[in-house]
């Protein structure tokens, strides 16, 4: 599509480990790496996010600086030259890696603990030899008393990329949570220490999506989801109309878990509200109607076999159409229900009942 | 409108914004991940309008919030066009090639000054002209609509006036602008689209043309009623004085959901057959002869259609629990049980196939296409090798020409008087979704909002002699319902607010189901009502 209106951007080329790049001005090293296929680790970066350089894992080098440079903030100039592994930077990772170590919860491996969120921290650190350094004392403060039914926070865990509290910021723009106190006692907490109900928390979960070591877990997500088999479906939210994907994580016939494709891919960037994320308990809600019903000559409902309640059903609709005319029936249709059910739901009303008294609830 | 009924433009795009006004849409609760773009264009630095009688969340972070009266979106609709006009700022050579009826129109806002707007609307007359200004010199300026527009008796003047002020400032075919009504449900649109609406085919194509009966007529091997049928508002009154003899309802709790439901009851009860066909127990289930058990989202495959168009695949992910089903296979089977024969459709993809071949706009898209599309497919998508249409009108107005609308304001239908002297409107909130049988069932929008209540300025709850948290009895003349008042800076004087999710206590016990002349929408955004505290009206009810 050619939008007479559109900003003009300027094109040039950049040399990435001696690869010639295409890239756009504005734009910065990960995002011309990436889109050439160029592996640079990044854990505070998200693309929805203003670049902070905070975690210090993308550095790379940049011809004619002295330091490294941050990648996910470093923006493009023509004919940069550009280095994303060398012996520098991989002393710099090894460095990195062991400083965060030392102030991370580790498993009976030595690595950084995996929960149902998993941990990017983790699989970087298995890719250098750490050096052993002594755990450091950074006695952060969670929120253990937080009743909220969804998020939870585990401050063993958190890297303080910030990148929930950038989220709540940039993205949800609620700024329920925030960095707080100073030094070894830094951690994201609210105002005043409240449980996330108490404060302007929309409980999107966002910050459970974004966050790359799993210092943020869902509550009601199982707890060994990491081990768990699931199979991932991909989906339509069933709430509102803004058509967000979901991926379904289901084990044992259950949706267990929900969550967004990837930032870009969709049309919700990979965003989600509180109904599309968390709501999903009603599907497998111990109220769902399982049978068939028929209501009996005493007024009550009976359960009835699929055959007595469709011939019922057609018998019902026939009988009045031929007591009273085809325009006595009126077929209300669900802007719930998908697009085939629809179509199918006023070819029953118009083909098979003869009338065009057919509608849903949306007159908007 | 000017061709299509939906949004023009893409969501997407509202994070390019220069501009957005945003009336009768409280984005940041009933379209949560479409006012994510709208609070990133802010921090993009667009400038934002908001039209509505609360103080929303988004009218704080606005540049201007114009917070009218209910019911008087077309004084100041009239009067921004009023100051477009008298100033001209309008695009004159956009409304030269592509729309018809200016003068009429201009003639009629000639009336509707801003100072006058400013009495009846209650927004000062230099915020509508800052308003108006702003909208028609600002090039990437979006409208973004919902229910506050058009669930009025005169919704649909509301958004012709919308659509005058997007005509007369050229504001369509160009990206991150157009006219956005956000669509409610997930596949409120699609539904739509699928022609399950008293007038049309699939596709908007009309049940009174005669070439296109003939087709319907071929593709389903029968006779079909040439007669436009019933709308739901006047289904339910038809029902209530006993016309309507037999409803079956799909998906839907039509005794929370529409306008003066103790009248729907009066209806369901004269009844002689009702069908439901749900997946949980509800108000109206309470009513049927016979229930169908049917399958939720993750239960079933097909497409939903979002507000922008765009068709995206439903998977079935899980089995339906017990021997509920999936709900395309139970209307098959009912058709085929009143002797209608039915194609044995393989899966929901073969009666896609079907509805799209009958379905130009629809026509290039099927499941298969949408297996390889990660973003969905927007329509117009007219052929298999179209890429889909995210921006309509970009060579003009679909239908040829616009028309520009002169519109006469018309108060609503029921006004506060001595007896009921306060204003309601209703709504959704972000924890719940309409009645609410899915969200109820989960601990996080529980725990946010447990119980129904109405938010009150607090100089209407001090006459009152009311606390913030203690219940209530809202009462109009056709029901009355138990809740508690939240003493709210986001009211109007006069006006206050409800949800409508709670079964308990349900919100369109209150409402008039006055509809407008067009559409049939109910009136759920005015009605007059009483606030009564508990204690002095114990023998009432």
């Amino acid at each position: 599509m050619n939008y007479p209106n559109q900003k003009r951007v300027e094109t040039f080329s950049i040399e990435i480990n001696g690869q010639s790049c295409r890239a756009i001005s504005g734009e910065t090293v990960v995002d011309v790496a990436r889109r050439e296929g160029i592996e640079i680790p990044t854990l505070c970066h998200d693309t929805r996010l203003e670049p902070a350089g905070a975690c210090r894992v993308c550095l790379v080098e940049v011809e004619g600086q002295r330091r490294l440079q941050p990648g996910c903030a470093w923006k493009v100039q023509p004919d940069m030259k550009v280095t994303t592994e060398s012996t520098r930077i991989e002393k710099h990772r090894t460095i990195l890696y062991s400083m965060y170590m030392s102030d991370h919860q580790l498993d009976e491996s030595g690595l950084p603990v995996e929960t149902g969120n998993g941990n990017q921290l983790r699989e970087l650190c298995k890719t250098i030899d750490p050096l052993p350094l002594e755990p450091v004392n950074a006695p952060r403060a969670g929120r253990p008393e937080d009743v909220n039914p969804y998020i939870e926070f585990n401050p063993e865990l958190c890297i303080l990329c910030a990148r929930c509290t950038r989220y709540c910021d940039e993205v949800e723009a609620v700024n329920a949570i925030t960095l707080s106190n100073r030094g070894g006692e830094t951690t994201i907490a609210t105002a005043g220490n409240r449980g996330l109900l108490d404060t302007t928390c929309e409980l999107c979960g966002g910050c459970i999506a974004t966050c790359p070591t799993g210092a943020l877990i869902e509550k009601k997500a199982p707890t060994n989801l990491v081990t768990l088999e699931t199979e991932v479906t991909r989906s339509t939210c069933n709430f509102c109309g803004v058509g967000c994907q979901l991926d379904l994580h289901v084990h044992n016939d259950r949706v267990v878990k929900v969550t967004s494709p990837e930032p870009g891919e969709t049309v919700n960037d990979g965003n989600l509200c509180v109904k599309g994320r968390f709501a999903y308990d009603f599907i497998h809600h111990e109220d769902r109607i399982t049978t068939p019903l028929i209501r009996g000559a005493d007024g009550e409902l009976r359960p009835a076999s699929w055959e007595e309640a469709l011939e019922a059903t057609a018998n019902g609709l026939m009988a009045v159409k031929a007591r009273h005319g085809a325009d006595s029936l009126g077929f209300i249709s669900s802007s719930r229900c998908t697009g085939e059910e629809n179509y199918l739901m006023q070819k029953l009303s118009r083909a098979v009942f003869g009338t065009n008294n057919i509608h849903q609830c949306a007159a908007t | 409108m000017f061709g299509a009924g939906a949004m023009t433009n893409s969501i997407e795009e509202i994070r390019d914004s220069e501009l957005m006004f945003v009336i009768g849409s409280n984005t940041t609760e009933a379209h949560p991940i479409i006012a994510m773009e709208m609070k990133r264009a802010r921090q993009r630095g667009a400038k934002l309008i908001v039209a509505d009688p609360r103080k929303i969340w988004l009218a704080d972070m606005a540049d201007l919030h114009l917070q009218l009266k209910p019911g008087t979106d077309v004084w100041l609709l009239s009067a921004m066009a009023n100051v477009i006009i008298a100033e001209g700022l309008h695009d004159r050579e956009f409304i030269e090639a592509n729309t018809d009826g200016f003068d009429a129109m201009a003639e009629k806002v000639a009336d509707y000054t801003p100072e006058k707007a400013e009495e009846v609307t209650g927004v000062p007359a230099d915020d509508i002209r800052i308003a108006a200004r702003l909208y028609a010199t600002t090039k990437h300026a979006g409208i973004y609509y919902t229910l506050g527009i058009t669930e009025h008796t005169h919704g649909t003047d509301n958004v012709y006036c919308l659509a005058n002020l997007v005509l007369m400032t050229g504001h369509l075919g160009v990206r991150s602008a157009g006219m956005n009504p956000l669509r409610g449900q997930n596949n409120v649109q699609g539904a739509n689209d699928a022609g399950a609406t008293p007038i049309f085919y699939p596709g908007y194509q009309s049940v009174t043309d005669s070439k296109v009966r003939e087709k319907f007529e071929n593709a389903w091997g029968v006779p079909l009623s040439p007669d436009n049928g019933l709308n739901l508002n006047v289904m339910m009154k038809e029902m209530a004085v006993g016309n309507l003899k037999a409803v079956y309802v799909m998906g839907e709790d039509i005794v929370i959901s529409e306008p003066n439901v103790t009248k729907v009851e009066e209806g369901l009860n004269r009844c002689e057959f009702v069908v439901c066909q749900e997946i949980f127990h509800n108000e109206t289930t309470r009513f049927a002869d016979v229930i169908l058990p049917g399958a939720c989202f993750a239960e079933k495959d097909g497409v939903f259609t979002n507000s922008d168009r765009r068709v995206q695949r439903v998977r079935k992910s899980v089995n339906p629990p017990g021997e509920a089903r999936e709900d395309w296979k139970i209307l098959c089977d009912v058709a085929r049980s009143a002797g209608y024969p039915m194609p044995e459709y393989e899966d929901a993809g073969e009666v896609f196939s079907e509805y799209a071949s009958l379905t130009p706009k629809i026509a290039g898209i099927s499941h298969e296409r949408l297996e390889e599309s990660i973003s969905g497919l927007q329509w117009p998508c007219p052929d298999e090798t179209h890429p889909g249409t995210p921006t309509l009108h970009i060579d003009g107005p679909m239908i040829g020409r616009a028309p520009f609308q002169a519109v006469d304001y018309r108060p609503s239908a029921e006004l506060p008087d001595n007896d009921y002297p306060l204003v309601l409107s209703t709504g959704r909130t972000l924890y719940h979704y309409n009645s609410a049988t899915q969200t109820r069932r989960d601990a996080g929008p529980v725990a946010k909002q447990r119980n129904n209540f109405i938010e009150m300025h607090r100089s209407d709850a001090r006459k009152l002699e009311l606390k913030h948290g203690e219940n209530v009895r809202v009462m109009s003349r056709r029901g009355e319902v138990e809740a508690e008042v939240w003493v709210s800076p986001r009211m109007r004087p006069g006006c206050i607010w409800m949800p409508m999710h709670f079964s308990e206590s349900r919100a369109n016990l209150l409402t008039n189901d006055a509809g407008d002349q067009v559409t049939g929408t109910g009136e759920y955004k005015v009605c007059a009502v009483r606030v009564e505290k508990m204690s002095n009206s114990k023998t009432v009810g």
